[in-house]
């Protein structure tokens, strides 16, 4: 008991070390709670390599020409024929037609003067198809 | 310690409380790890309306390779807090894209309302930089819309 007490003695001449604990744990818990990541989220494309163009039969095309109003103008291959429809509608679209050709490819022109939205209206209507063969382009006039 | 009993009896009586000294290492340890890893974002947002995206995914590579090109209505483009021309992009990006043993990640900001023959000629910029992997970022369609400043 004598040795016990001794050591009680000790104690209470130290630091409270118990404390620190608590303090470390503030500022861990604070930082946590403070910090805030970017989102970074967003639609990935890949570019083509310069230089790099290939020839693809226009019956594999489907033309999605953006125009400055937001109205996508549908043309499949080689066909003058113009649907009009808007960017929402566009994932049916393509569901459509993936099934009826599988080596489709989308060629997304968009008019100089369209609001970038669109595009990105048009691409994530595309990615939400699952299409993974795209091409962007500027509408040339 | 050559006695045995009376030993043993003060040690068990000191290892039944829970060593509180050691708890501020433990956390102290999580700080510092903490710390050292978080990255955080090296340049300011601009003030720009995001465009929205369903489809929109998280971009899958580290902070330190995404490099954020911001585009502002006007065709203003800023890197790294700095106005760049566009015909200065592709000198900016290809050395930083040939240091990043081509790992880097272009994200691309614009403001939704920036007319396309800016965010195409900017695609054209970073093509004759050699990039090959691009993000359009986007917020997620139905998040909030937040005011950014």
């Amino acid at each position: 008991m004598a040795v016990l007490n001794n050591k009680k003695q000790k104690v209470s001449d130290e630091v409270p070390t118990s404390s620190m604990a608590d303090i470390a744990f503030l500022l861990l818990i604070f930082f946590l709670v403070t910090t805030t990541f970017p989102k970074d989220k967003g639609l990935a494309i890949v570019l083509p390599e310069q230089g790099e163009t290939q020839e693809i039969s226009q019956r594999n095309i489907i033309h999605l020409i953006i125009q400055p109003n937001g109205i996508v103008d549908v043309k499949r291959g080689e066909s003058q024929q113009v649907q009009q429809v808007r960017a929402e509608q566009i994932e049916g679209l393509w569901r459509q037609a993936i099934t009826d050709n599988p080596n489709l490819i989308a060629a997304v022109k968009t008019h100089p003067d369209a609001a970038y939205e669109y595009m990105v209206d048009v691409l994530d209507a595309l990615h939400s198809a699952n299409a993974e063969r795209i091409s962007l382009q500027v509408l040339e006039q | 310690m050559s006695m045995k009993g009376g030993g043993f009896d003060r040690k068990s009586k000191a290892s039944s409380e829970v060593p509180a000294s050691s708890l501020a290492d433990i956390a102290f340890l999580l700080l510092i790890f903490f710390m050292v890893t978080t990255v955080f974002q090296s340049d300011q947002n601009r003030p720009i309306e995001w465009p929205e995206a369903e489809a929109a995914m998280k971009i899958d590579e580290k902070q330190k390779n995404i490099l954020n090109i911001w585009m502002e209505r006007s065709g203003t483009v800023y890197m790294n807090d700095q106005p760049f021309g566009m015909t200065d992009v592709s000198a900016f990006v290809g050395p930083l894209y040939a240091a990043s043993e081509r790992a880097l990640v272009i994200s691309i900001r614009s403001d939704r309302q920036t007319p396309y023959r800016f965010v195409d000629q900017l695609q054209q910029e970073l093509v004759a930089a050699g990039v090959l992997r691009v993000v359009f970022a986007t917020q997620l369609e139905q998040s909030m819309q937040r005011e950014r400043r």
